[in-house]
């Protein structure tokens, strides 16, 4: 994994007790965890640029994981939630997952089954940022080309030849061609295959 | 208040309408009764007058002779006649007196004209009139009294009566009975006729005046008395239905909310017991996985475990502080000697909206004055729940299958109270399983009921027990001691 730090659950439980075991079991499978016993103060400090995922316990004194969840949500916090209950009801459940829970686990919890959940939400979390990432640099090297560039990327993209794009455009194929070499260069892709994949959505953006 | 000003409203209305249409009545009836007496009048007066006619015909017919020396004999007929007040005649050797003659000579006049008898002069104020008849050799004329022409006997009126009676002619008038003056307003009824005679074609003119006074005043007072009395029923049967309505709606409130106690207690007694248990199983979980690896972390998988252990004791600790606040601080059990009857009829009344729904009536038998030592609460709480258990059980059954049978009365030594149903019974797995905590066939039940029901009829001195009716459904029977006097 190419990621600056390694994966850290924060894991939100009031409990003393709860939250030191199961930090205590997170850990044995090589994830860095941090405890916040009081969950309002978890909201003000936590770390939005990390890398990982949210435990959160829905009852917890002064105010329920189910608002703590929304306010995130509100925020833009892009961490999976993990939601934990002592007392699960489907209402709760579906109230949870309608708020944009990860997932929903009823206390006492099976390791198995925690550990594997967290080990997926990280997965997710890692991808969608190497999705934003992928997404980003794609963005600022489109913001690379030339107009003309811009043009001929998007015929490229609509599948026409270089023949066909400098009929399109009123250029000679030479020309097209040379278009096409910066374009490439400029977007650091070594295939057709790539450019498509990469640039087809802000290439049709601008056609 | 809009429902009081709706009321009185609805009262008034039909007050006025009652009151309207009795008065209307009583006019129709008034009416008729004054037709009928005018008519009567105008006939009897008729008679008279038609008399007149007839003694006059008689006269010039017979022509009397006089006697020298004595009264001519037509003299005698005042006597006979009240209301002839003299006999008046003309002929060769008598004139017409001399007061009256001129009009009496212009009436033998016109008389001879006409062939009958006529109208000669009408004094109505002097309360007389008099009628000619011309013949030969003598013509005869009648003066005749107004105030003797009503024929007593037969008059239909009361003197001091309320019907005003007058005759008119050519302007003048005179009152035969003066009736009376009604109070100011009110109705009046008139009647106008000629005399049958066209000698004496007086106008016959009757009025009767009804007051405002005369009206069924009682009779209209009863009956608004009696509106308001219905009014005011309806009101107090709304009243009392709108109460049974909200009585009926406090005792579902009541159930639902202690249905969400009982579910707020589940869910906190679930969250105290899960934040230990959870710690124990992560931390059991843990020490496993740390001993997995190689080489083991023994001293964090020590401390993990003794962490477990302290845990599990916290959730016994738990479980101890639950039933210590739910344990009774005595014996603080009322016993009284309680009628099956009452109690019975108790838990059926709280029950009759849910009977009624099921289209179920319970059929009680036995003895319903046995009376049993019991706290009157417990038992009827019992009661509630067996009740509830055969109706939930009624249910799944279609309506016309559905009975409910009481039977109450003594077991040699003990009260016994069985509820049986025609439900679908119980499953033979349950049978064992009855009165265990928590154990609930029913979707979503907590299973708290009959094992409530049991702790409750022991803690009475008596027993609960249940099981399948040798038919079908299911039967319990309640068995308590007996009161020792019975209550006869």
């Amino acid at each position: 994994m190419s990621t600056p730090t390694s994966p850290l659950i924060h894991l939100v439980d009031d409990d003393d007790a709860v939250r030191d075991a199961l930090a205590l079991l997170i850990g044995t499978v090589g994830l860095r965890v941090q405890a916040w016993p009081d969950p309002l103060h978890f909201i003000g400090q936590f770390d939005r640029d990390s890398i990982g995922a949210i435990v959160l316990d829905i009852r917890m004194p002064g105010i329920s994981g189910l608002a703590v969840l929304d306010t995130l949500v509100q925020q833009g916090v892009d961490q999976p939630v993990v939601m934990l209950t002592g007392h699960g009801t489907v209402d709760l459940c579906r109230r949870a997952f309608k708020s944009g829970a990860a997932e929903f686990l009823e206390k006492p919890v099976d390791d198995e089954l925690l550990l594997d959940t967290l080990q997926g939400a990280v997965r997710t979390h890692v991808k969608s940022r190497q999705r934003h990432q992928a997404d980003r640099e794609a963005r600022e090297r489109f913001g690379l080309l030339s107009e003309r560039e811009r043009e001929v990327l998007a015929l490229i993209v609509g599948g026409l030849t270089n023949k066909e794009i400098g009929r399109a455009l009123g250029l000679s194929p030479r020309t097209v061609e040379t278009h096409r070499a910066n374009l490439f260069a400029k977007l650091g892709a070594e295939s057709l295959a790539q450019v498509i994949r990469r640039y087809a959505d802000l290439a049709e953006g601008t056609a | 208040m809009r429902r009081i000003a709706l009321l009185a409203l609805a009262w008034l209305l039909l007050s006025a309408s009652g009151a309207a249409w009795m008065g209307r009545a009583e006019l129709d009836r008034q009416r008729a009764a004054f037709e009928t007496d005018a008519r009567i009048a105008h006939r009897l007066l008729s008679q008279r007058v038609v008399e007149h006619d007839a003694i006059l015909a008689t006269l010039v017919l017979l022509q009397p002779g006089a006697v020298a020396g004595e009264a001519a004999p037509e003299q005698r007929l005042p006597s006979v006649y009240p209301q002839v007040l003299g006999v008046l005649r003309h002929d060769g050797t008598t004139d017409w007196p001399a007061d009256r003659q001129q009009a009496l000579t212009a009436g033998e006049t016109a008389s001879r004209a006409a062939g009958r008898a006529v109208l000669a002069h009408a004094d109505f104020t002097a309360g007389h009139y008099t009628v000619v008849r011309a013949a030969h050799p003598a013509s005869f004329a009648l003066v005749i009294d107004l105030k003797a022409l009503v024929p007593r006997a037969e008059w239909p009126l009361p003197d001091n009566g309320p019907v005003r009676v007058a005759l008119q002619h050519a302007g003048q008038e005179r009152v035969l009975m003066p009736g009376q003056v009604a109070s100011p307003g009110g109705w009046s009824f008139g009647f106008r006729k000629h005399l049958a005679a066209e000698s004496q074609a007086f106008d016959v003119v009757a009025e009767r005046r009804i007051g405002w006074d005369e009206l069924p005043w009682g009779r209209i007072a009863g009956w608004a008395v009696a509106c308001g009395l219905a009014v005011l029923g309806i009101r107090a049967w709304a009243q009392q239905r709108a109460g049974r309505r909200r009585a009926q709606e406090l005792l579902r409130l009541g159930r639902v909310g202690r249905l969400n106690a009982m579910g707020e207690l589940a869910a906190g007694m679930a969250h105290e017991l899960n934040q230990p248990l959870t710690a124990v199983l992560a931390n059991t979980n843990a020490a496993q996985r740390l001993l997995a690896e190689a080489p083991p972390d023994l001293e964090t998988a020590r401390e993990a475990m003794a962490q477990a252990a302290t845990q599990a004791r916290r959730a016994a600790d738990v479980i101890g502080r639950l039933r210590r606040s739910v344990q009774e601080p005595g014996d603080t059990t009322v016993r009284v000697p309680v009628a099956w009857a009452d109690t019975v009829r108790r838990a059926l009344d709280v029950l009759a909206p849910e009977l009624q729904r099921l289209g179920v009536s319970a059929e009680i038998s036995g003895d319903a004055a046995t009376r049993v030592v019991a706290d009157p609460v417990a038992l009827e709480q019992v009661l509630h729940n067996l009740l509830n258990n055969a109706l939930h059980a009624l249910e799944q059954v279609p309506a016309a299958e559905r009975r409910l049978m009481l039977s109450l009365g003594t077991d040699s030594t003990q009260g016994v109270l069985r509820v049986r149903d025609t439900g679908p019974g119980i499953a033979p797995d349950a049978l064992p399983r009855l009165f265990e905590p928590f154990f609930s066939t029913r979707h979503g039940g907590l299973g708290l009921g009959l094992s409530l029901c049991e702790t409750l009829a022991t803690r009475m001195g008596g027993t609960l027990s249940g099981g399948n009716a040798e038919q079908r459904g299911a039967e319990f029977w309640l068995a308590l001691p007996l009161a020792t006097t019975p209550a006869r």
